[in-house]
């Protein structure tokens, strides 16, 4: 803890430590300066130039993300210096002039989410002249998840900084010069002729819901009923996921997959194809919606749960008076829960009287 | 574990950003732990380096500094053949060898049967490789390695995690941050199942089943007499369905006949069994022979925990509800043995039986929903009490098991070896676009844009002098039985060998693996099989024979 010092923000000490950034020491203490390109998980960039703040001595601004803090260094941000105010206003009037907006004159809300629309709701932007940036899109991507809005891109290279520094797939890339800039692939292919493992890192790193998800594309964020924090279901890695719900047709769905804040859970923010995307399954109209049992018709019958329950329990019961506890088998599984685990060992051994229960977990 | 006294991984997931040597061996991490992947390759970035060992160019082979691409089966000589190079340099952990191992002079003394030279016959690898990579590892303070069922599914898997452990133990990479022995576990809750005690060599908590104590403990707990002593595993019990002892079962969320090996034999056996109960979330093969169906949850349906395999103690929350009557499966579970006659408590949720396990088992009694509903970032076990914070690694005072055995290895050749009449080695896998039997990656969409259909990896040699091309249709046999899948000439494999993802109930593979077990561990051999393949020409059924009969007696 010795080597900390302070900085002053706003005229009140921040405790950094060496080579932190000011941006870092910033939001540890809790003091908001808004950022568009940066992400805890990549190398600062600079690139949009939100969090630029006054720093004495420096003629110019500086951005906060890419600044290290120094022992007595004394920094503004637009809570102070008027002179960051009137570069936020400018800045987030750039942008919009550039960026496709609604009826009352935002920055629109996407499936994703808009940084950008909350920032203009914080600061003064002036109305400009709108730019047609003639960004391309890549025509005929028929990957099944993952879409690119030009018009809504900030060139803030975040998914592009992504996909090399994390995923390191390197798929898309920022393409072309000056107004055209654009995200684009190698020859500008579909992502499925790519390197691309659709992992959608790139969805839940924008900033602005420039990369949106595919399914499920109408349903804005203030339309979800709640966000539930759980484990994903498929490989050993724990990663954390929220399940978005929502209402469709008046019923309650899991309608979209996103991922925990970067720093909070052991999986960093990160996900993976199956994690995000292949959620399908939860509501398929495949699913065993009845407890069965075979009549002597050789059929599988619907019926009660206590019905099912008394033939199952008779049985299982029966076996084990005709030939021993030795003659059942009890098959766990490892994508059921601890408890659930847990109850088919005590199943098998308290109620059957037999130790032969085993899990998958052996392959 | 034998070795040092846990089979799970020594280390955590969020240190590997932070390593300076990754020794990856039998795991395809890229595709069946992406997210594990990301952190190598971010360390990688960052100017770790890292060496693959496996049979196959898997993706992380492009990202490794070293591949060394063994021979399948022949893992026990070139970790033998490791450690032999590193004692012949001196590079021996002296200390950690004195004060927590034993049985070091036996394993020394036989590490002279691997000198490099045999080696590289034996492994493929060069020899000049295999001391390199050896060296490195011991040099490197903060160095881990990582395996999983590629190193496991043998009949001589125990074999090779003994091999790996000698290697950490003798370079003293255990009991450190940044270090250790990490066995990937390939399913959200594999390890969660065995910590529960749903093994019969364990109740609850790894407290071992044929121990009085322990069954005297669950008795008073349980309030009911147990049965004595250990119980069959599940290669032990398939085979008692397959011999016809086992005459009734209990499968929940499994397709005992897509997962299991030789499932020819298998199916017949479950024909024939005289009650069996399926609960599950879709139909299946096995629900074909049901005499009951209980419909459970998903994992968005319920609450519980799941445990990773860093240990870690996480939460599963309920989103949304059941479809139908469908019900979580733990409620199911605890109706039944109320229906058989056996008192199970009312549970008022998951929460309740989670505090019981708590209660049972010592290595958990710090954890409980509430608790993990303030920890984002889960707990990981050990966690003795409710101060104790978890355990980042494991073995920091010495191995768990108190000292830690060397424990002699020697190679012992796959169960089925190539010959003239099955010339190809067959090994099982996964991609990164589908999970296990299918059952939910095969109902997205996406996922079968990506891998729509099985396919086999063939060397191009091979195909060649098959005369089929990138895909043709062939037919794989085994002496158990016969699929088809289409040909995919990926660069991947080494001349001889064949590669087959296991997601495609239509290309069963398990119909042609072998279901000889480890003798420990009892779990099968996927990894090595001799096949052959038998080109399948539309229209032309006597060229096709003709073909057949050509390649059954190839030139090698």
């Amino acid at each position: 803890m010795s080597d900390r010092f302070n900085i002053t923000v706003d005229g009140k000490p921040v405790a950094a430590k060496p080579g932190e950034t000011v941006l870092r020491a910033c939001q540890r203490e809790g003091i908001h300066i808004p950022t568009l390109c940066d992400d805890t998980r990549l190398d600062p960039m600079g690139a949009c130039r939100a969090c630029l703040v006054e720093v004495d001595g420096q003629r110019r601004l500086q951005p906060a993300c890419a600044w290290k803090a120094a022992p007595n260094q004394n920094v503004k941000t637009h809570a102070s210096s008027p002179r960051v105010q009137k570069h936020q206003d400018l800045l987030v009037s750039l942008y919009m002039a550039d960026h496709k907006l609604d009826e009352s004159g935002l920055p629109i809300e996407t499936a994703n989410s808009n940084q950008l629309r909350s920032w203009a709701q914080e600061t003064r932007p002036v109305s400009l002249e709108a730019v047609e940036a003639p960004r391309a899109a890549r025509a005929g991507d028929k990957n099944p998840y993952i879409q690119y809005n030009p018009e809504l891109c900030i060139l803030c290279a975040r998914c592009t900084r992504y996909c090399d520094e994390i995923e390191a797939v390197n798929a898309i890339t920022l393409t072309n010069r000056g107004s055209e800039t654009t995200i684009g692939t190698a020859g500008m292919k579909g992502l499925l002729e790519t390197t691309c493992e659709l992992c959608g890192g790139c969805i839940d790193t924008c900033p602005t819901g420039a990369l949106v998800e595919k399914k499920a594309i109408e349903i804005l964020p203030h339309q979800l009923e709640r966000k539930v924090r759980t484990t994903c279901n498929y490989c050993g890695v724990g990663c954390q996921m929220d399940l978005n719900v929502a209402k469709v047709n008046g019923q309650e769905k899991v309608v979209r997959v996103t991922s925990p804040p970067p720093g909070e859970t052991v999986n960093d923010g990160n996900l993976c194809v199956k994690g995000r995307f292949a959620y399908d399954f939860i509501h398929h109209k495949d699913r065993i919606t009845e407890p069965m049992i075979r009549k002597a018709d050789g059929n599988l019958h619907a019926v009660s749960w206590p019905e099912a329950l008394k033939f199952a329990a008779e049985g299982m019961n029966r076996v084990k008076q005709r030939h021993g506890p030795g003659a059942l088998g009890f098959i766990s599984s490892a994508r059921c829960t601890g408890e659930e685990n847990f109850l088919m060992g005590k199943v098998s051994r308290a109620a059957f009287k037999t130790g032969n229960v085993h899990s998958c977990a052996a392959t | 574990m034998k070795s040092f006294g846990a089979g799970v991984m020594s280390n955590s997931i969020p240190e590997i950003r932070d390593l300076d040597f990754m020794f990856v061996i039998g795991s395809n991490t890229t595709e069946a732990h992406p997210i594990i992947a990301m952190e190598m390759k971010v360390a990688r970035q960052r100017g770790a380096r890292l060496v693959v060992a496996d049979p196959r160019k898997i993706w992380l082979t492009e990202y490794a500094d070293t591949h060394m691409q063994l021979k399948p089966g022949s893992d026990v000589w070139l970790i033998n053949a490791m450690m032999k190079a590193i004692a012949d340099e001196g590079l021996v952990d002296k200390d950690f060898i004195a004060k927590h191992t034993e049985g070091w002079p036996e394993l020394k003394a036989n590490l002279q049967k691997f000198n490099l030279q045999e080696a590289e016959k034996m492994t493929g690898v060069p020899a000049a490789a295999i001391k390199a990579v050896a060296l490195e590892y011991a040099r490197t303070r903060k160095a881990a390695i990582y395996y999983t069922l590629g190193i496991t599914e043998h009949a001589h898997g125990t074999d090779n995690i003994f091999s790996l452990a000698n290697l950490v133990m003798m370079t003293g990479h255990l009991g450190v941050p940044f270090g250790g022995l990490n066995s990937l576990r390939g399913q959200n809750n594999v390890q969660g199942a065995t910590d529960a005690g749903a093994t019969p060599l364990y109740y609850t908590g790894f407290q071992p089943a044929d121990d009085p104590a322990n069954r005297a403990k669950f008795e008073k707990a349980w309030n009911t007499d147990l049965p004595a002593g250990v119980g069959l595993n599940l290669n032990a019990i398939m085979k008692g369905v397959e011999e016809g002892h086992v005459k009734a079962l209990y499968v929940m969320g499994e397709d005992i006949l897509i997962s299991e090996p030789n499932t020819n034999h298998l199916e017949h056996g479950v024909k024939e069994l005289e009650f069996l109960i399926h609960q599950d979330i879709f139909m299946n093969e096995t629900t074909k022979y049901a005499h009951v169906v209980f419909p459970g949850a998903n994992f968005a349906e319920k609450d519980g925990v799941f445990t990773n395999t860093d240990r870690r103690v996480q939460r599963v929350r309920k989103a949304v509800n059941p479809p139908g009557n469908a019900r979580p499966d733990w409620e199911i579970l605890a109706d039944f043995a109320r229906a058989a006659g056996y008192a199970m408590p009312h549970y008022k949720n998951a929460g309740e039986v989670y505090a019981e396990i708590a209660s049972l088992a010592p290595r958990y009694a710090g954890i409980s929903h509430e608790r993990l509903d303030r920890t984002p970032m889960g707990i990981q076990w050990p966690c003795t009490s409710t101060e104790h914070e978890g355990t980042v690694y494991m073995h920091k005072d010495g191995p768990v098991k108190g000292k830690g055995t060397f424990i002699v290895t020697n190679y012992r050749p796959p169960v089925e070896l190539p010959d003239s009449e099955y010339p190809f080695n067959l090994a099982t896998g996964r991609v990164l676009y589908h999970y296990n039997a299918g059952t939910q990656t095969r109902r997205d969409t996406g996922t079968m844009d990506k891998v729509g259909e099985c396919f086999i990896e063939v060397h191009e040699e091979d195909a060649a002098r098959l005369g089929v091309k990138d895909g043709d249709m062939v037919k794989i046999v085994s002496r158990r039985g016969g699929i088809k899948a289409k040909v995919w000439q990926s660069g991947r494999v080494q001349k001889g060998n064949v590669w087959m993802p296991l997601h495609f109930v239509e290309a069963a593979i398990n119909k042609l693996t072998v279901d000889v077990g480890d003798p420990l561990a009892g779990t099968a051999e996927y990894k090595v099989c001799a096949v052959n393949l038998i080109p399948i020409k539309p229209g032309k059924p006597a060229q096709a024979e003709a073909e057949l009969q050509a390649v059954r007696h190839p030139q090698h």
